[in-house]
């Protein structure tokens, strides 16, 4: 069996060292052939597509648990391996990284300055997106979530746009802040436990006592929160992602948000169940704050990326709420939504970025009747933000469903107001799409073309990806609840 | 006979002062010449002190300990040693006359150094610590345009001066207390004259003086200026030998002690805290870099001294880790301060400005030190702050590590204003573009794979650290 072969075969690490790979390869091509260096980029990405997909495709949904394993003692003295594996949680993940990747690529195409610093940047963050989503011990998870958040400055700070440096020192301080959180949280379960293993799962089944989970709960929520976009330590968000540049506010906004949400998930509540149980109520309620406000604040935006920010903000709080739900359905539909978010974030910015690259403009004052000039560009916004309002046969439509239905039975106040924001977001988004596609024409941007083919294929790709899954959320929520079921279960 | 084995790297540092003193004394020394012979003397230093790694015993009377402890940081001494004579090849700071006695103190500094980290008994210890400081008090001064920096000399001498006086003060309570002088007897003393003024005294008078050679807070005042004011090289060399040394002894003391009596180690936790969080926000607002390391190197000696302040095996050996990410990683910063500064003046942060653009290997390992001391994965520094704080959080201190991690986030502030200085700002003159040469390029790739290597495989280093932290409580 092909499955059989492959189980033996380091398939996770191999992905994870082929970015590490293309990132020495891209150190040494010379200065002077950026165009080399995008092609090695674009092959190891890839790479990466096809290699996830295999491990997508290839895992057993009946079997379910940890497939994929490849565990080994790293440090003896304190119990740190090298664990990496897969389940249902974290293969959509890896999937959902691969392709933003590969897009973001693409749509970086036409880079000119410093090209060849880029791409090593992204693969060094990109690397550490894989190696969070992948990795099952506490010291790894750490190290590669760190690993993916320092490249941020620099690539904000370099090739970025409005108030960069400004952008990329807010975001890189608020991020590393969650991970002084974080470290001292992962350390404290670790040293209650006995202090000789960094193995989730290990510690899992060592089941910690009731207080310290509830210190550990709160300061890895927190930590991981604020990646997440949770209310009120969102700011850096909108503000980083305007001023990052296209593919960095992809990967950054669809990917490595998730970072944050997946981390609670994974960290979080794999270890501290009970400590789940006592803080699910404020998770409820800032996830409930962070959807409601990220709605009403988008409202009020005139910058393209500002309100793509803050509906991220609005996103993520869903995320959030269908993890306080604790339930399969919940749960599950906050991991469906990390996918369908991160590839209907990729589109947004990914869209926003052709748009930006034309007319120097992001203002929606600006802009205006564009649809007439560039019909297909502007498709891609208006798929995107038909998607962000949960439309039926849209990915995003299953996964907002599945947590407003668990939500309203758990929280009903917060369910239900949840939901009303869900029109305030239809109202924004139409909004925007108004103001900026339709409309009276605008002499100015009559000149500028539509966009190419080759600059269209990742957006049909990340198009194609939210239409097939929202046709067919099965072949997602089967794989997701595989793992979600006993988790739930043993909450 | 064979006992004078065990003494044998400390000889080997005799007789290469020797050499340099005979050096000295020749009218005009060539500095080409005066360099090759730094570099190859103190490399085989290295190699000597290495090939002593396994010896045991003990020396004049047991005053004198040679353990794995020891003799992992006379390894971490002489590789800092070294090391700085490396970049010592454009020694502009310097008068060409004086090239010679430079080598010879610094020599001189080293073996005192060396037989500090090894000393066991209060009168060894001081004597020690003297013959460092008084070849440190001078070399800082022997700079260039003295008249500038003479006030440096003299502040770090008068300031030295009257840290030894404090601590001889409590040696001398200590003796008076316990009726001896060994460190192991007076330690096994303690617990029983704890409750009398005179011993806490004593105790905290004679830390007084390591933690002045530390640099930790209260007893930092010297470094900014002492950093500022001494030429480039000389600045490394206390950053990086001077502070191994500094580490190793107040590590040897505290583990001896391993009095986990509350009121010291809270008084310990209080030093770290406030080390730490004064280094760091007063590193903030510097503009000359090697001001903002003397800062940097507050708050780490606030870091290290968690480990410490366990008083546990792991703690210990969590802090010799902690010694040896810092030296690669301090020193990392300075060879890059001392080639783009290759004339010898102050370097100013904003001096940095398109360093990415005039050397890309000096720019990366600027990049990797900085992040490390930042403390961010897969670096070296990371590792050792997550180790330290792995051996605080076993023993239940969660603020104490909480504090060091917002103290870490703090401090990746200033850091990352350099970064930004080298990778993003463009230079508003011209600068001539920095000169690296074959040693220099070589030294450069040798720290960027140590910085990681050593951060991500940390398994071989750790069995050390752990061996040697058993020795010292042996």
């Amino acid at each position: 069996m092909a499955s059989m072969e492959l189980a033996s075969f380091p398939i996770l690490s191999t992905i994870l060292l082929s970015t590490i790979v293309a990132l020495l390869v891209i150190m040494l091509i010379p200065e002077d052939r950026p165009k080399l260096v995008k092609q090695v980029s674009l092959g190891f990405a890839a790479l990466g597509v096809v290699l996830s997909l295999l491990v997508y495709v290839s895992y057993d949904v009946d079997k379910g648990g940890l497939q994929f394993v490849e565990r080994f003692l790293w440090v003896q003295s304190i119990g740190i391996y090298w664990f990496t594996a897969v389940d249902g949680i974290n293969a959509p993940m890896l999937i959902l990284t691969a392709v933003v990747l590969f897009t973001g690529v693409l749509t970086m195409w036409e880079l000119e300055t410093r090209v060849k610093e880029f791409f090593a940047l992204m693969y060094l963050l990109v690397a550490g997106v894989y190696g969070v989503f992948m990795s099952m011990d506490l010291f790894w998870i750490f190290v590669w979530y760190d690993v993916s958040l320092f490249p941020m400055y620099p690539l904000i700070a370099i090739w970025g746009g409005t108030r960069k440096e400004y952008g990329a020192m807010k975001l890189t301080l608020y991020l590393l802040a969650g991970s002084a959180l974080i470290l001292p949280g992962i350390l404290y379960v670790w040293a209650v436990g006995g202090g000789h293993t960094f193995d989730l799962f290990e510690l899992q089944r060592m089941g910690l006592p009731a207080h310290v989970q509830r210190i550990a709960f709160i300061m890895l929520y927190l930590g991981f929160g604020i990646l997440a976009g949770v209310w009120p330590f969102h700011t850096w968000s909108p503000v980083g992602h305007v001023a990052a540049p296209t593919a960095v506010s992809m990967i950054h906004a669809g990917v490595l948000m998730k970072l944050g949400a997946y981390g609670i998930l994974r960290v979080g509540m794999t270890l501290c169940p009970e400590g789940l149980g006592y803080w699910a109520d404020l998770m409820a309620l800032l996830a409930t704050i962070g959807i409601v406000y990220g709605a009403f604040v988008g409202l009020a935006q005139t910058d393209l990326k500002y309100v793509i920010g803050y509906s991220s903000v609005s996103h993520m709080g869903i995320v959030g709420l269908g993890l306080a739900t604790m339930t399969v359905d919940g749960i599950n539909g906050a991991v469906f939504q990390m996918f369908s978010h991160g590839v209907m974030t990729a589109l947004f910015f990914s869209a926003v970025g052709y748009i930006y690259d034309r007319t120097h403009t992001k203002m929606i004052p600006e802009l205006g009747g564009l649809s007439n000039t560039m019909p297909v560009a502007s498709a891609f916004f208006i798929i995107a933000a038909f998607c962000g309002v949960g439309v039926p046969c849209m990915s995003s439509f299953w996964a907002e469903l599945l947590v407003f239905i668990s939500a309203v039975k758990t929280y009903p106040v917060r369910g239900v107001l949840a939901v009303i924001s869900l029109v305030v977001s239809a109202l924004f988004m139409l909004r925007v799409v108004q103001k900026t596609f339709y409309g009276p024409r605008n002499e100015r941007w009559e000149h500028i073309p539509d966009v190419p083919l080759a600059l269209a294929t990742p957006r049909i790709i990340l198009v194609g990806i939210l239409v097939f899954f929202g046709l067919f959320p099965r072949l997602i929520l089967d794989v997701i609840q595989s793992a979600v079921v006993p988790f739930v279960s043993s909450l | 006979m064979m006992k004078w084995v065990l003494f044998s790297p400390e000889l080997y540092y005799v007789v290469m002062a020797a050499v340099f003193f005979f050096m000295s004394l020749e009218r005009q020394a060539e500095p080409r010449k005066l360099y090759k012979w730094a570099v190859i003397l103190s490399g085989v230093g290295v190699l000597a002190t290495v090939l002593g790694a396994r010896l045991q015993g003990t020396l004049f009377f047991d005053a004198y300990r040679i353990d794995l402890f020891s003799q992992v940081f006379k390894i971490l001494i002489a590789i800092g040693t070294f090391w700085v004579m490396l970049v010592c090849s454009e020694l502009k700071g310097v008068d060409e006359r004086r090239h010679a006695e430079f080598y010879f103190l610094m020599t001189i500094c080293t073996l005192a150094m060396m037989m500090l980290v090894s000393a066991v008994e209060l009168l060894t210890i001081y004597i020690t610590l003297e013959l460092s400081s008084y070849s440190l008090f001078l070399l800082v001064p022997m700079r260039k345009h003295d008249g500038e920096y003479a006030e440096t000399g003299i502040k770090y001498f008068m300031i030295g001066a009257t840290a030894s006086a404090m601590m001889l003060f409590g040696l001398s309570y200590l003796y008076g207390v316990t009726h001896t002088t060994y460190v192991a007897e007076v330690v096994k003393a303690l617990p029983r004259v704890f409750n009398q003024p005179a011993a806490v005294l004593g105790l905290v008078l004679a830390l007084a003086g390591f933690l002045f050679k530390q640099a930790l807070f209260p007893f930092h005042i010297w470094a900014p200026d002492v950093y500022q004011g001494s030429t480039n090289q000389v600045a490394a060399y206390i950053a990086t030998g001077s502070k191994m040394a500094a580490a190793a002894m107040v590590i040897r003391f505290i583990g001896f002690g391993n009095a986990d009596s509350g009121y010291f180690v809270q008084l310990l936790m209080v030093l770290s805290v406030l080390s730490m969080t004064f280094g760091n926000l007063v590193a903030i607002i510097q503009k000359d870099i090697k001001r903002l390391l003397a800062y940097s190197s507050i708050a780490h000696a606030g870091y290290m001294l968690i480990g410490i302040l366990t008083m546990t095996e792991q703690g210990y050996a969590s802090a010799i880790y902690y010694a040896l990410a810092y030296l690669i990683m301090n020193f990392a910063c300075f060879m890059v301060i001392i080639k783009v500064a290759d004339d010898g003046h102050n370097l100013q942060i904003k001096e940095l400005a398109g360093l990415h653009k005039r050397s890309p290997l000096l720019a990366m390992t600027l990049m990797l030190g900085l992040f490390g001391l930042a403390g961010i994965p897969p670096t070296v520094g990371f590792t050792g702050k997550f180790l330290v704080f792995a051996a605080a959080l076993k023993k239940g201190y969660l603020i104490l590590v909480i504090i060091g991690m917002v103290n870490a986030t703090l401090s990746l502030y200033y850091y990352l204003i350099v970064i930004k200085a080298a990778y993003l700002l463009k230079p508003v003159r011209e600068y001539l573009p920095v000169r690296v040469d074959g040693v220099t390029r070589s030294l450069s790739i040798a720290l960027v794979v140590l910085m990681i290597c050593v951060g991500i495989f940390p398994d071989r280093f750790m069995q050390l650290t752990e061996a040697a932290a058993a020795a010292l409580l042996m």
